[in-house]
C-alpha cells in the first residue's frame, strides 16, 4: 500500500484546486453523475436494505468517487489524488488481523459481513459528548466499564479541568486532553479492566497539540486515536499532523466521517456514495484500522432519521461485501437520558447497522447539544440489542426498523433531552434511578414483545 | 426572440429545475430583449432564489443546490446591478451579516448553510470563515456596516470564544451597534443569554427568521 509518507508529498505538490471549485465543480457534480451512472436510489421503503447488488453499485460509485474527485486540503488549496492500481493494491492489502486491547481484554475487531453470525464489537462511551466534571467522566466509564459486552471505550469529553471552563487553543486544552487520558485510564483501573482499549484518543482535544500531548498520558499501541475528515472528503493538515504522531507511536487509528445528509454530500443517495468512498480516504489518507461513520442528518442532527438509516444500511453492506477496512458506526440520537424515545432510537440505527454488516460505537445521546445529558444505560441497551439482532435477516430488520420508526419519526423534531447525569445515576455507585430503571425495563419488555428480539443475556440494570 | 414573460419564467425555472448555468444567459437573454432591469430581478432571480430556498427548508434540495442557486444568483447581479445604479436605484439588502466560526474552531458547514440561507433571503452576507479571532469579527462588522454579527462554534471549548467576541464588543464600547447571534451543535438558549447573546439560532433557519425579525424591528 502506498506509504503515508507518499500522502503527504501529494498534500503538498498535488493538483492545485480551489474550495469552491472542489465542492461545487468537482464534488457535487461528481457525485451527482455517479448516483444517475450507477442507479442508486433511495427507498424509504427499506431503512434496511437487503439488495446485494445496489450495495455493490454504490461501492464501485465510491471508488470512482474517491479516484475523480480525490481528498482536498485547504492549507496547500491541492488535492491528494490516488491511481487506480493504487486503489486496487490497497483493497488486497493482506492487514493482518485487527486487534485492540491488552491483556484478558486484547480481541480481534471482527469483519463482518451483512447477517453475519459473528457478534459485533461494541465500544460505548457518549459519543464524544460533554461531560462537566472528572467525577462525571470517572463514574461513567467505570459504568461501561461494567458491561461484559463492551470491548471498548469511548471517554466523554471534559467541559473543565480545576473547575475552568477549557477554551480550544489554551493551556487550559492540552491540561483536558492530558486529564481526560489520566482519568479515563483511572476509571479503567476501578473498574478491573485496566487493559480495555480507549478507542477515540483524545476526546477533550480539539488540535493536534492536545491529542498529542493527551495520547502521551493514556494511549498505546493497543490504543486508538481518533482522527476526522472534514465535510467532505477534505483532510487539513491538523489532522494528517495526529496521523503522523500516530502511526510513529504504533498507536491505531479510529478514521471518522460524519457525512451531513443535505450538507456537500446532498440527498440520501449521494451521501451513501460518499460514506463508500471515505473507507478508501480512511484506509489511505487517515491509515485507519476502521472506519468510523456517523451519516447525520443535516437539520435534526440525529442519525436515527429514516434517509441516515438507509445511508448506514446501504453504505455498511457496501463496505463491509468490498473492503477489508471494517465499520464501527457511530450513532447519535435525539433524545436524552431517561426518555423511552432514546432507546427506540437506539435500537433503530443498531439493527440497521449491525445486520449490514457493522459493528457499533454507542452513542451521543440528546444530539450531544447538553453537557451532562448522557448516562451508561443507553450504550449499554445499543450492545444489548447489538448481540439480540446478530445473524437476524435483513428482510426481518426492515420491518423491525420501520415499526421503531413509527413509534418516534414524528417527534425526531423536538425530542425531549431527558435528564442530565447527575439526576439519573448516583455517580459515587453507578445506581440507576427506579423511575429510569422502570423505563428501560417496560421498552426493554417491549423489544421482545412487540418487536420479536431475543436478548441473549440477562441485564445488569434488572 | 423569446416572449419577455417567457424568460422570467424560465429564469424561474432554471433555479427549481437546478439549471443554474443557464441563469446569467437567461438574465443577459431578458436584456436583450428589453426587460427592465429592477423587473428582471423582482420577477426572476428573487422568486427564484426564494423558490429554492423553500425547497431547502422542506429538505428537497440540499446545501449543493442553495450554494448553486446563490452563486448563480450573483452571477445575474453582475449584469444587472450596474444598469439598476445607472438608473439610479440600488439593490438594497435586507440588512448586512457578518459571519464566522470562532476562534478554535474549524467547522464550516452549518455556517456556510446559514451564510447560504441568509443571502437568498436577501441579506448581504460577509462570510469570514473559520478560526476567526475577536477582533477581527468586530474590524470587519465595522467595514461592512454590518446590522449582524453571527457566531458559529461546535464544540464545548470553541463555545467561549462566542463570549469573547461580547466582550471585545463591549471593550470598544460597540455592543449596541450590531445584534449578535450565536449557533452550533453545543450552543443553546441558555448559553446565548449566559454570555450576553441577543439571540440562539438552534437550526439555519431559526438564523434566518431571526435576522430578518431585528431588520425588520421586531426585536
Amino acid at each position: 500500500m502506498i506509504s503515508f509518507r507518499d500522502v503527504v508529498d501529494r498534500a503538498l505538490d498535488g493538483p492545485i484546486t480551489s474550495s469552491k471549485d472542489f465542492d461545487l465543480r468537482l464534488l457535487v457534480r461528481t457525485v451527482r453523475r455517479l448516483a444517475k451512472e450507477y442507479d442508486v436510489q433511495y427507498d424509504p421503503e427499506t431503512p434496511v436494505s437487503g439488495d446485494d447488488e445496489l450495495a455493490d453499485r454504490i461501492w464501485q460509485a465510491g471508488v470512482e468517487l474517491f479516484l475523480e474527485v480525490g481528498v482536498y486540503v485547504p492549507d496547500t488549496e491541492r488535492r491528494i489524488t490516488f491511481s487506480r492500481d493504487e486503489v486496487e493494491l490497497a483493497l488486497a492489502y493482506n492487514r493482518g488481523p485487527i486487534l485492540f486491547g491488552s491483556g484478558v481484554d486484547r480481541r480481534e475487531f471482527p469483519l463482518r459481513k451483512p447477517e453475519d453470525p459473528t457478534p459485533p464489537w461494541c465500544s460505548l462511551g457518549a459519543g464524544g459528548g460533554a461531560v462537566s466534571s472528572e467525577f462525571h467522566l470517572l463514574s461513567l466509564i467505570r459504568e461501561y466499564a461494567r458491561n461484559p459486552l463492551c470491548w471498548s471505550i469511548t471517554t466523554p469529553s471534559l467541559t473543565h479541568v480545576d473547575g475552568r471552563l477549557i477554551v480550544a487553543g489554551s493551556p487550559l486544552e492540552v491540561e483536558g486532553s492530558i486529564r481526560n487520558m489520566v482519568m479515563g485510564r483511572e476509571a479503567l483501573r476501578q473498574a478491573g479492566r485496566p487493559g480495555l482499549p480507549i478507542v477515540n484518543g483524545v476526546a477533550s482535544a480539539a488540535h493536534a497539540s492536545s491529542h498529542i500531548a493527551g495520547a502521551g498520558f493514556g494511549i498505546g499501541p493497543t490504543d486508538a486515536m481518533e482522527i476526522g475528515a472534514h465535510h467532505e472528503m477534505r483532510v487539513d493538515f491538523d489532522s494528517l499532523n495526529k496521523v503522523a504522531y500516530t502511526l510513529s507511536r504504533g498507536s491505531q487509528i479510529w478514521a471518522e466521517n460524519g457525512v451531513i445528509l443535505g450538507g456537500m454530500a446532498g440527498g440520501p443517495a449521494t451521501t451513501a456514495i460518499v460514506t463508500a468512498g471515505y473507507n478508501l480516504l480512511d484506509m489511505l489518507v487517515l491509515r485507519g484500522s476502521t472506519q468510523h461513520p456517523f451519516p447525520i442528518h443535516f437539520d435534526l442532527r440525529t442519525t436515527t432519521t429514516r434517509d441516515t438509516l438507509w445511508v448506514r444500511s446501504v453504505a455498511n453492506q457496501a463496505i463491509s461485501r468490498n473492503s477489508w477496512l471494517p465499520v464501527a458506526n457511530l450513532g447519535y440520537v435525539g433524545a436524552g437520558p431517561t426518555t423511552e424515545m432514546a432507546l427506540y432510537e437506539t435500537a433503530a440505527w443498531v439493527t440497521a447497522a449491525v445486520v449490514s454488516g457493522g459493528s457499533i460505537e454507542a452513542e451521543g445521546v440528546a444530539k450531544n447539544a447538553h453537557v451532562d445529558y448522557t448516562s451508561p444505560v443507553e450504550p449499554y441497551f445499543a450492545s444489548e440489542i447489538a448481540h439480540a439482532v446478530v445473524g437476524m435477516r435483513r428482510q426481518e430488520a426492515n420491518e423491525v426498523v420501520k415499526a421503531l420508526l413509527d413509534v418516534y419519526e414524528a417527534r425526531l423534531p423536538d425530542a425531549p433531552i431527558g435528564v442530565r447525569l447527575q439526576d439519573c445515576m448516583n455517580l459515587e455507585n453507578g445506581e440507576i434511578t427506579p423511575e429510569y430503571r422502570e423505563v428501560y425495563s417496560k421498552v426493554r419488555q417491549e423489544m421482545t414483545a412487540k418487536f420479536g428480539l431475543e436478548f441473549k443475556y440477562p441485564s445488569i440494570y434488572l | 426572440m423569446a416572449h419577455k414573460d417567457d424568460i422570467l419564467q424560465q429564469i424561474m425555472e432554471a433555479f427549481t429545475e437546478g439549471e443554474f448555468d443557464e441563469i446569467q444567459p437567461l438574465v443577459q437573454q431578458g436584456l436583450d430583449a428589453g426587460l427592465d432591469p429592477d423587473g428582471i430581478l423582482d420577477n426572476g432571480l428573487i422568486p427564484g432564489i426564494r423558490e429554492v430556498g423553500e425547497r431547502f427548508r422542506r429538505s428537497e434540495v440540499y446545501l449543493p443546490e442553495m450554494m448553486m442557486a446563490a452563486d448563480a444568483w450573483q452571477e445575474g447581479m453582475e449584469l444587472l446591478e450596474p444598469l439598476i445604479s445607472e438608473q439610479g436605484g440600488k439593490a438594497e439588502p435586507v440588512g448586512r451579516v457578518v459571519l464566522g466560526a470562532v476562534k478554535g474552531d474549524i467547522h464550516s458547514l452549518g455556517k456556510n448553510i446559514v451564510a447560504t440561507m441568509l443571502g437568498t433571503a436577501g441579506f448581504e452576507v460577509l462570510d469570514l470563515g473559520v478560526d476567526v479571532r475577536a477582533s477581527k469579527f468586530i474590524d470587519e462588522a465595522e467595514g461592512f456596516k454590518a446590522d449582524i454579527i453571527a457566531l458559529s462554534a461546535l464544540m464545548t471549548t470553541t463555545m467561549p470564544q462566542q463570549r469573547d467576541v461580547v466582550e471585545h464588543l463591549l471593550a470598544r464600547g460597540s455592543r449596541d451597534k450590531y445584534y449578535v447571534m450565536v449557533g452550533g451543535g453545543p450552543t443553546t438558549a441558555e448559553w446565548a443569554q449566559e454570555m450576553g447573546a441577543d439571540a440562539f439560532g438552534e437550526t439555519a433557519a431559526d438564523a434566518v427568521n431571526l435576522a430578518l425579525a431585528h431588520v425588520e424591528g421586531e426585536t
